[in-house]
């Protein structure tokens, strides 16, 4: 995979976040480290091998239906930058 | 023939459910609708760091139940995975959902249209949960987010195209809202969001085998708007291409105040799931066993029951349909009809007594007054002729809901409504009758044998409502036609 100024720009429209150019060329060059990385890995023979998903043989952890541990409205809120005395708040989504 | 004649409209669904569970899919907030917001939340719900999810075994429990019931294939394996999507009311990142295996694979549900059933094919369902809500109009400058609904547990039950118009449409999710309200996995409520479909629409010329380019409408959540997005929606189709245009693929939200649909903003539609395994949640593995003892205690089928009551009870289509609208009214009418053979007399006292008392009451045939013994007794009654149907209805009725606890023989008599066949008594009350009105009696004699009602309305009065009306009407026969 290349890292080219389009694959920039579509990652950053879908993490929705605005790089400077300063941070584009710096991120590239992470990224292709992050990418020649596991190139690396791409030199072992996987063919017969079925991919590894859960790093345990632990099936089927399952919850009775109860209600508990909730947080009270005042500590869930605690922690957001930007609150309504019910709500978070964040920027505007649509302009209805 | 009209242009649009020529073409047929080609639909399939998206059905999200949410399901009756107490607490969320993967973590234990309460589910119920209506709370103040931001108050059914906790960490795993706010996507905090370094929770971990864990899966609510009432979902699974849920999901093949209704498998069980639109005869899907149930997955003795399957996975969870992450959707991932940039949104303010998905605090994690991601939706966590089923995209490689699905917990049911195939099935149908037969849905009854007016020239006849047809049988609607499902492709899949899966387990997934909900996001949180997004207030877009109440502060100016920003959207409030509240994540009491973050988490609630879902299922997508996706169609094959097998719809083919709004009426179609209409059939499936009214008997998909039936069926998993008859299961108890969802309460099928539109209104607080129970029940939502995403519509996906194409058009192709009659004959044609290969399907259009199809749009999808979201997030429709009443039956009238999914009506009427699909009508628009077909005709914008129909005209984009009979003007030589081409219909796109499209994300489409509908909008009830001008009745039309237009494309999602771009931002918000940014289709690149890049789905993965959810390293979180460990593989679901269900049991034989444990689908076995589902299967054993599934209700029976709305349809089944549906065909029973009009081939076994010998009830019309529409009472049949009125009586298996909610499976608490079908079995409470199973339950009067093991006591009683006269089912169009349960059918009725349901109908046009029961039903109307609990929508009036706003209450449910839990705590209707009247216990099923006497409701049977009541029948009795008038099946025995001991109390005339129209007594019966109006006076005794509405004397056993004041007094729940009273036989209804007692009752009728305390009313003084026991019915007299003493053929003394009755031939003395017809006499009586026949010799008060001695010109009614001559034009009858000439001809106008109408007139009988007159007479039995006269005997009823007479008898305050104690004569048996087909005794009467026999006596009232004989002596006239002497």
């Amino acid at each position: 995979m290349q890292i080219d100024e389009k694959l920039i720009s579509r990652l950053e429209n879908l993490a929705r976040l605005k790089l400077s150019s300063e941070e584009r060329h710096k991120i590239s060059g992470d990224l292709n480290e992050i990418l020649k990385m596991v190139g690396k890995l791409e030199e072992l023979d996987t063919e017969d091998v079925e991919p590894l998903v859960y790093i345990n043989e632990e099936v089927n952890s399952l919850r009775i239906d109860e209600v508990k541990h909730q947080l009270s409205n005042e500590k869930a809120l605690k922690n957001a930058p930007d609150k309504d005395d019910q709500h978070f708040k964040v920027p505007k989504v649509i302009n209805l | 023939m009209s242009i649009y004649d020529q073409y047929e409209t080609v639909i399939g669904l998206e059905i999200h459910v949410q399901l009756a569970t107490k607490s969320k899919a993967f973590c234990s907030d309460d589910t119920t609708f209506g709370a103040s917001p931001n108050t059914h939340v906790s960490a795993i719900s706010l996507g905090h760091p370094g929770t971990l999810p864990r899966l609510n075994k009432k979902q699974i429990e849920y999901a093949v139940k209704l498998g069980l019931a639109l005869g899907s294939e149930i997955s003795l394996k399957s996975y969870f995975d992450r959707k991932n999507y940039f949104y303010t009311d998905l605090p994690k990142g991601y939706q966590i959902t089923q995209d490689r295996l699905p917990i049911c694979i195939g099935g149908e549900l037969e849905v009854r249209l007016k020239d006849g059933n047809k049988k609607i094919r499902i492709h899949h369902i899966h387990m997934e949960e909900d996001a949180g809500k997004s207030i877009h109009d109440q502060d100016p400058k920003n959207t409030l987010v509240d994540l009491n609904r973050a988490g609630v547990p879902l299922l997508e039950i996706v169609s094959e195209p097998d719809l083919r118009s709004a009426e179609e449409v209409d059939a499936f999710m009214t008997g998909m809202r039936q069926l998993v309200r008859y299961l108890e996995v969802s309460d099928g409520n539109m209104q607080e969001g129970s029940m939502r479909c995403d519509v996906n629409v194409s058009v192709r010329k009659k004959g044609d085998t290969t399907l259009g380019q199809r749009c999808e409408i979201k997030n429709l959540n009443s039956m009238r708007y999914a009506r009427k997005a699909i009508e628009f929606e077909t005709s914008r189709q129909i005209d984009l291409i009979e003007s030589g245009g081409k219909v796109a693929q499209e994300t489409l939200n509908f909008n009830p105040s001008t009745g039309k649909t237009a494309p999602i903003r771009d931002k918000e539609n940014a289709h690149d799931y890049r789905y993965f395994p959810e390293p979180d949640l460990p593989p679901v593995i269900i049991s034989k066993a444990f689908i076995s003892e589902l299967e054993k205690a599934q209700p029976p089928h709305p349809l089944a029951l549906f065909n029973q009551f009009q081939k076994k009870y010998k009830l019309s289509e529409y009472d049949a349909n009125l009586l298996t609208e909610e499976k608490l009214t079908a079995l409470f009418f199973i339950d009067l009809a093991q006591h009683s053979k006269n089912y169009k007399a349960i059918s009725n006292l349901i109908i046009n007594k029961i039903n109307p008392y609990l929508s009036e009451s706003n209450t449910g045939l839990n705590d209707f007054p009247i216990s099923k013994k006497h409701l049977s007794e009541f029948i009795q009654l008038i099946d025995e002729n001991k109390v005339s149907n129209s007594m019966a209805y109006q006076r005794l009725f509405p004397e056993m809901l004041k007094n729940g606890e009273k036989a209804p023989l007692d009752l009728a008599e305390k009313l003084n409504l026991i019915q007299s066949s003493d053929s003394d008594f009755l031939e003395q009350i017809v006499d009586e009758v026949l010799a008060k009105n001695p010109d009614k009696v001559a034009t009858y004699k000439k001809g106008k044998k109408g007139l009988i009602g007159f007479f039995m309305g006269e005997v009823m009065r007479a008898s305050k409502g104690k004569a048996d009306p087909k005794k009467t009407n026999g006596l009232l026969a004989k002596k006239l036609n002497v």
